[in-house]
């Protein structure tokens, strides 16, 4: 019961096309937890069958203790990937309405909803209509809506999609908000910066399959150290370190991974020596540089079964 | 559970209900039909004055008593008038020219001239004024020597007449025959407007009384024996009462009772069909602007349904409402306006409104109506992600919608054949095809097992449309095919 939301063994399939597989997970009460994975790898199947939208073809799920998110749906919050609003509507009516809907009455909502929106800074909008806001505002309404009622679960299907950096931090301090309050968020994204700033668990899906999921030490623990590399010059050069196995390279910054028994430190050298070194790390990998790998190596392994076949 | 199916029908409603659309909607159909009267009446006011000459060649005074004969009931009219006290100072002259008066009813034919006289010294447009004179107010007879015909010889006469014709002096002339009583073959009537036939019918059967009484004479029938060989025979028109079973006299209502249903109908198709179209773009718009799956982690697409298809049918139910509210009015303020309307559809829609029965049968028709399409059309809006899409799955039930359009004239004529009972029994048409028939009026039984029939519908087709609803609503891409669609009717 500590748990708010177990996955046991959960398959759908849409036609021949099975969008998630046999998947496993538990998310711990109070906690933030992220969803990763490419596009089409089935976090929103995953997502929307918690949300009881789908119903798995196999498997378990449990939701706040309940196998049918239907039973506790006023106490789950959801933000689905497409977002919408009503465009004729006003922003706190919008919101208000959303708590009304989860069971809260008129007056209770009304309030929160002003209350909400004025303290994430859309205070000058409370009574201007939705057709009118930005993409960036109309996600925030449309967040500030799925919280209104102070759900003990969350659920955010890419929620920093699209948001320039000052609505990136609101959204960020709307997730911390929630976790300081004691409740439980989980939300899918592209961003692992976000991710790895923001989640004490990750998990990873890959073309239906999960591929990892834990706390980010855990994920991290035991995979090849790499060096963070800021640089000034020409990056190009960086391909003919001695010893490099895999770099990934941004013209500013690099991460790089060297062939097992290579030296660090001759590495740093050889690098001071063809590129202006501003910050040199030695560290445990990136979530980027984990979720491009476990990419690869995904996709080598269907290849190498599709081959054997 | 009960509590979000009205919020989401309590929003619904109130988004409908601030836009200008609505509001659009909800006057533009008593305005329009307010237009349509008064344009109505307004054109039979601008209707011009006809003027009119003719040319007797006979040589008697036929012309005279033809002019008599054809402003009779506008002078039998005065004098009625004139009989009773008034204090219209022109008719007081009329009555004093008149002396005794009689009984004031029948004018004896000395009074008769008496008026004739008095009449051709009135303007007609003042005469119009006084009294409701259906002749004076529509033709005018002016004298040839009036129009500056010249020639004495006949034929340069008509050519000169027709010259004024053509010029639009006279809307036409009439020529009367030498010897009336032999032969009518040489009488003509020559006009450049011949569609309006009016004047000459109007004419014509004056001339007819005149020369039938002629002959009468000449071959010495008695004048009341000739009246009663001439006279029509004429069906007394009884009805049998649907609940009495006995007959009973048919008034003038008859008529209203043909043409008030089929007036109804019409708004009633136009309501259905408008408003249950509202439903079509709300539900597409919810799927275009992706509320839907915020909506569904709080409601369940059941829920979602009902509120949607309740909220509407407020909508609906308020626009109705006005309307039924204007209709109610306007037929108490009608009259004071427009005059006398009895005759005609819009008197008859009139009548018919001051009858309680026909709106509230209205009011429950819509209800019936538009929730046996809402079902349909929601489930189409379910499916499609734009109103383009949607077109295609509409155009079947925009075929069955011209049904009861088509047979709406037919049914008004035949309440109770056949095929009105038949488009009563098939519940797509049941509102519609009673609506037509209140006028029959159907038989009880047929009322309650046509409701019956269509309640039964509404619920069959709601389940079906909430099974297509649930599935629908979260499809994107292309809408799918029939097929696919009863595969979801078949499962649970």
């Amino acid at each position: 019961m500590n748990h708010a939301l177990t996955l046991h063994g959960v398959t759908k399939r849409f036609g021949s096309f099975t969008a998630v597989s046999n998947l496993s997970l538990e998310v711990p009460k109070g906690c933030i937890y992220g969803f990763l994975g490419q596009n089409g790898a089935g976090k929103t199947t995953t997502i929307r069958m918690v949300m009881s939208i789908f119903h798995p073809d196999e498997g378990r799920i449990s939701v706040l203790g309940h196998a049918d998110a239907q039973e506790v749906k006023d106490r789950l919050g959801y933000l689905p990937e497409e977002k919408g609003l009503y465009k004729k509507m006003k922003t706190a009516e919008i919101v208000a309405y959303f708590g009304k809907l989860k069971g809260m009455d008129s007056r209770t909502a009304n309030n929160k909803a002003r209350e909400l929106l004025t303290r994430y800074g859309l205070g000058d909008w409370l009574d201007k209509k939705c057709e009118a806001m930005s993409k960036g505002m109309g996600q925030k309404v449309q967040v500030l809506g799925s919280i209104i009622h102070e759900p003990e679960l969350v659920i955010l299907d890419e929620p920093f999609s699209g948001l320039d950096p000052v609505n990136r931090d609101t959204m960020r301090d709307i997730i911390l908000d929630m976790k300081r309050q004691g409740r439980t968020v989980i939300f899918s994204t592209h961003g692992m910066e976000q991710a790895e700033q923001l989640c004490d668990y990750v998990m990873m899906i890959h073309k239906s399959k999960l591929q990892f999921a834990g706390t980010l030490s855990e994920i991290k623990k035991g995979r090849d150290l790499g060096i963070q590399l800021d640089y000034d010059g020409d990056g190009r050069v960086l391909a003919q370190l001695p010893g490099l196995s895999r770099i990934n390279d941004n013209g500013k910054h690099a991460e790089i991974y060297l062939q097992v028994g290579t030296d660090p430190q001759r590495a740093l050298r050889w690098l001071l020596d063809h590129v202006t070194v501003k910050r040199f790390d030695y560290r445990e990998p990136s979530l980027h540089e984990i979720f491009v790998r476990t990419v690869d190596e995904a996709n080598q392994k269907l290849t190498a079964t599709a081959e054997a076949r | 559970m009960a509590n979000k199916t009205l919020l989401v029908a309590q929003r619904e409603y109130l988004e409908n209900v601030r836009t200008k659309t609505f509001w659009i909607g909800i006057l533009i159909v008593p305005l329009l039909i307010g237009a349509m009267v008064g344009a109505t009446a307004l054109l039979e006011k601008l209707k011009q004055v006809q003027r009119y000459t003719v040319v007797d060649l006979g040589p008697g005074d036929l012309l005279e008593r033809a002019e008599r004969e054809f402003r009779s009931g506008d002078a039998k009219l005065l004098f009625q008038l004139a009989a009773k006290a008034t204090n219209d100072p022109r008719l007081a002259a009329l009555q004093q020219k008149l002396g005794a008066t009689g009984d004031g009813k029948e004018p004896s034919g000395e009074q008769l001239l008496a008026v004739f006289e008095w009449m051709q010294q009135q303007d007609p447009a003042l005469l119009a004024k006084i009294a409701d004179v259906q002749t004076a107010k529509q033709y005018t007879y002016v004298p040839i020597a009036e129009l500056g015909i010249t020639a004495t010889e006949p034929d340069a006469r008509l050519q000169q007449l027709n010259q004024r014709v053509q010029a639009g002096d006279v809307f036409g002339y009439f020529v009367l025959g030498a010897d009336p009583e032999q032969t009518t073959s040489d009488f003509r009537y020559v006009s450049n407007n011949l569609t309006d036939g009016a004047l000459r019918s109007a004419y014509e059967n004056t001339l007819t009384r005149l020369v039938q009484k002629e002959r009468i004479a000449k071959a010495g029938i008695p004048p009341k024996v000739a009246e009663h060989i001439q006279r029509r025979v004429e069906f007394q028109k009884l009805q049998v009462d649907a609940t009495t079973g006995a007959t009973t006299d048919v008034k003038n209502e008859n008529v209203i009772d043909k043409w008030a249903p089929v007036g109804f109908v019409y708004f009633l198709w136009m309501a259905i069909f408008s408003i249950a179209n509202l439903l079509l773009t709300s539900t597409i718009e919810e799927k275009g602007n992706r509320t839907i799956e915020v909506l569904l982690s709080s409601v369940s697409p059941h829920q979602l349904m009902q509120g949607k298809i309740w909220g509407i049918a407020a909508t609906g139910l308020t626009i109705v409402g006005t309307w039924v509210g204007f209709g109610a009015l306007s037929a108490w303020l009608a009259p004071m306006f427009l005059g006398d309307t009895s005759g005609g559809m819009i008197g008859a829609l009139l009548t018919a409104l001051r009858n309680g029965g026909y709106l509230f049968a209205f009011v429950v028709y819509f209800l019936g109506g538009y929730l046996l399409y809402a079902a349909v059309l929601v489930a189409i809006g379910s499916v499609c992600n734009t109103l383009k899409e949607a077109q295609n799955l509409m155009q079947p039930v925009m075929m069955i919608l011209m049904v009861p359009l088509l047979a709406m004239m037919f049914i008004g004529q035949e309440p109770n054949g056949l095929v009105a009972k038949v488009l009563s029994f098939i519940p797509l048409f049941t509102p519609f095809a009673m609506m037509n028939r209140a006028g029959g009026p159907p038989q009880t039984w047929e009322y309650i097992a046509t409701t019956i029939l269509l309640i039964a519908t509404i619920w069959f087709f709601m389940r079906a449309a909430g099974k297509v609803f649930r599935v629908g609503v979260l499809m994107t891409g292309n809408p799918p095919k029939l097929r696919e669609i009863l595969g979801w009717l078949r499962q649970s």
